[in-house]
């Protein structure tokens, strides 16, 4: 229970106590793009190639599916690209960026912790919440975004290759908008713009938490990335919860 | 800086990130290789008391978070199906659908992720404390195979870990499914599992088996390598757990690609 | 400033680290913390820097009790600490200079005032040269230094080093020990250290053990003898 609520909460508490700082102090804009810029660089192509893979194992999931079901994939096609934009495109991009990214901030905040660099940068006049998380939260915050947006275009993209070279059928069902609309797009970026506030503060949590020698920083990481990833499925099964019983 | 450099820099740069990135690859592959290697010639000299503990922390201490994990695959399958089985108004195949989802792509895929940042992560983490500590060497040093003492306990306790845990959570995800099905849908678990036992074979459950084992090799080899391979202090553990999550991951989508495509082959 | 601790309790987690520590650290007060490993010279002097929140009693600066002061207050008051801390704690994307920039530049000095300080600090522990290096091409010594450098950028009045010697051959603790007497005449400084350094003969002792003062006062050398003898 001590745990569940501290999973829950310590984000939160994290989260108020960044906006706070930030508001403060200010947040270096400089340090918010350098941020962007290593989470881009890094997740991008584990993102779009992980994507790509997994678009073409949904065409042939579809196609094994089909079979039974209704004959002809391409049928299906459109109703996949609504699930892939909606549900599949941000939560699966954002599994791969919590990977890549959650294990990468929480070792690298609890190699600071660990060698009192937070400690230091507080006594250098820093504000290890203004300067340290704030900009990795706002990094997370517009770049998961357009992570999964490249994402979720490399698994159509792949998945249109795969049905059209593979199966023999016309790719471009799986890229038709029959059945997207607004709140099918709205669902996706909620998705997106939680888990990439969620990522860093999860990560920030577990490494700024860590005391002790070399094996702190392991266990950091570990806990850093397992938060991360746990929390995008929460997140994803919270938002595609509130829709279906919005029935939107 | 002017344009033109910054362009040339910036193809150079890909050219020998891209060159870097072969490199990489390559050596990943040998050490990997390497591990397999070594491990297969510890296994008959396996250090028993240590494939208890490793069984313990990366299969018991796991059972939680795999709970979760099926839980919410099993709710978000079925919510997802659901988007597109009312389409076509086939209600009474969402059984079908929903347990062939999980158990072809979203469980093993899923537990996977998981599975590569807890047991992989803290896998990579423990063994680059060691070798960062020493503690290696030192084994090496009294004559002892450390491959046979720490990483052949660990592959094996992970993969019948993740072989284990692949059943378990796979029940519980089509219990969670079944009952989402009832509250979101008002599907009756009368015919939800109609659908469900008349038109699966237990081959389905074996292909999503054999993928969570495949991935579960993967897991291990990748962080038992990476760790191994962490040189510095405190920081390189951070990165060797790092990396270990990151390459465990690519390594799963590479094989959950090629996996589908062979058994969907086989099945066909 | 003038520094003093009230009935300060701090745990970390369940683990008491201090218990009950009364001290009053006047201006001008330089002073030995000496303990073995583990009894709470890292967090006293952590807390009296007011970084570590206690669990119980107080930490008061010039009188005003630091857990009730607002953080920017907090941070503003701080800028009168110079700490050296037992790992390097150098930032290590950052050149030495901009280390020891760094805290001056936060604390909005001229430009032209903070480079003319960064200089006259490097120069004073010896590392003019090596001031556009990384800090992983500096040697354990040299990082120390810099780590002090960094420290005493900010014209600290109170000076806090935690194990400044740790890990250093005689010869450099040596000459950490007489740039870290030099520049700290006149201000308050702590050195915490596991045994008493010969090299550092300050007037007064705090002998900590197991979370516990239990000395205050002259240099006493019978106290670390004491110790060997209620070990096991």
């Amino acid at each position: 229970m001590n745990r569940v609520l501290s999973f829950f909460g310590a984000p939160v508490v994290l989260f108020a106590r960044t906006v706070r700082a930030g508001a403060r102090e200010g947040v270096s804009w400089r340090e918010c793009a350098v941020q962007l810029h290593e989470l881009g660089g890094r997740s991008v192509w584990l993102v779009v190639s992980g994507m790509a893979f997994f678009g073409a194992v949904l065409v042939t999931i579809a196609n094994s599916q089909a079979r039974r079901f209704v004959g002809n994939v391409a049928v299906l096609g459109p109703a996949y690209f609504e699930l892939l934009i909606r549900e599949l495109g941000p939560v699966v991009s954002a599994l791969l960026t919590a990977s890549r990214a959650g294990a990468g901030h929480a070792a690298e905040l609890s190699t600071m912790s660990v060698n009192e660099q937070v400690e230091a940068l507080e006594m250098s006049a820093g504000d290890p919440y203004a300067d340290l998380v704030a900009p990795r939260m706002v990094a997370g915050l517009l770049g998961v975004p357009l992570l999964s947006t490249l994402g979720t275009v490399a698994a159509t993209l792949s998945a249109a290759l795969v049905a059209s070279l593979v199966f023999g059928v016309d790719g471009r069902a799986f890229m038709d908008p029959r059945y997207v609309d607004g709140w099918d797009l709205l669902a996706a970026g909620m998705k997106a713009v939680a888990c990439g506030l969620y990522i860093p503060l999860a990560a920030a949590v577990a490494g700024l938490r860590a005391r002790g020698g070399a094996e702190a920083v392991g266990q950091a990481t570990t806990e850093g990335v397992v938060a991360a990833s746990l929390g995008c499925l929460l997140i994803d099964f919270g938002v595609s919860l509130a829709f279906q019983l919005l029935r939107l | 800086m002017s344009p033109p450099p910054r362009v040339a820099s910036l193809g150079l740069k890909t050219v020998r990130g891209a060159g870097s990135l072969g490199l990489e690859a390559v050596r990943g592959t040998g050490a990997l290789a390497l591990v397999a290697a070594r491990t297969v010639l510890g296994l008959p000299r396996l250090e028993r008391r240590e494939l208890v503990r490793a069984l313990v922390q990366f299969g018991y201490d796991s059972l939680p978070l795999a709970l979760a994990t099926a839980a919410l695959a099993g709710v978000i399958v079925v919510l997802q199906s659901g988007l597109y089985i009312q389409r076509f108004g086939a209600r009474a195949f969402l059984g079908w659908a929903a347990g062939y989802g999980v158990l072809w792509e979203f469980g093993p895929l899923l537990l996977g992720l998981i599975m590569s940042a807890r047991i992989g992560a803290r896998n990579a983490a423990e063994l680059a404390t060691m070798q960062v500590g020493g503690q290696i060497e030192g084994l090496r040093g009294i004559g002892l195979d450390p491959f046979a003492i720490l990483v052949a306990p660990r592959v094996v306790a992970m993969e019948l870990s993740m072989l284990a845990m692949s059943t378990f959570t796979f029940l519980v995800a089509i219990l969670f499914e079944s009952v989402a099905a009832l509250f979101t849908l008002g599907l009756p678990l009368r015919i939800f599992f109609g659908t469900f036992a008349q038109m699966l074979s237990p081959l389905d459950i074996l292909g999503g088996v054999v993928k969570t084992g495949a991935f579960g090799l993967a897991i291990s080899l990748v962080s038992t390598s990476v760790g191994l391979s962490a040189r510095g202090g405190a920081q390189a553990v951070g990165r060797a757990a790092a990396s270990a999550v990151v390459q465990g991951c690519a390594a799963i989508f590479v094989i959950d690609f090629l996996l589908t495509l062979a058994l969907a082959g086989w099945m066909a | 400033m003038d520094l003093r601790a009230e009935a300060l309790t701090v745990k970390h987690g369940a683990r008491t680290v201090l218990a009950d520590v009364r001290c009053a650290v006047p201006p001008g007060t330089q002073a030995l913390l000496l303990g073995r490993s583990g009894s709470g010279k890292t967090t006293l002097l952590k807390s009296l820097a007011g970084l570590v929140a206690p669990f119980g009693g107080q930490v008061l600066w010039d009188g005003q009790d630091v857990a009730r002061l607002s953080p920017s207050a907090r941070r503003e008051r701080q800028a009168s600490f110079g700490m050296v801390f037992q790992t390097d704690a150098l930032f290590d994307s950052m050149t030495v200079r901009q280390n020891v920039l760094l805290p001056l530049v936060r604390r909005r000095v001229p430009q032209a005032e903070a480079e003319a300080r960064a200089d006259e600090v490097l120069l004073a522990v010896g590392l003019r040269d090596a001031a556009d290096t990384m800090p992983e091409r500096l040697s354990g010594g040299m990082k120390k230094r810099a780590g002090l450098a960094r420290a005493l950028a900010a014209r600290p009045s109170v000076l806090l080093a935690d194990d400044p010697f740790a890990g250093l051959d005689p010869g450099t603790a040596r000459q950490v020990a007489r740039v870290l007497l030099e520049v700290s005449r006149g201000s308050t400084l702590i050195v915490a250290a596991p045994e008493a350094p010969l090299d550092v003969p300050l007037p007064r002792w705090l002998y900590l053990r197991g979370g516990r003062l239990v000395y205050d006062g002259p240099p006493a050398p019978e106290l670390e003898r004491e110790q060997d003898e209620v070990l096991p």
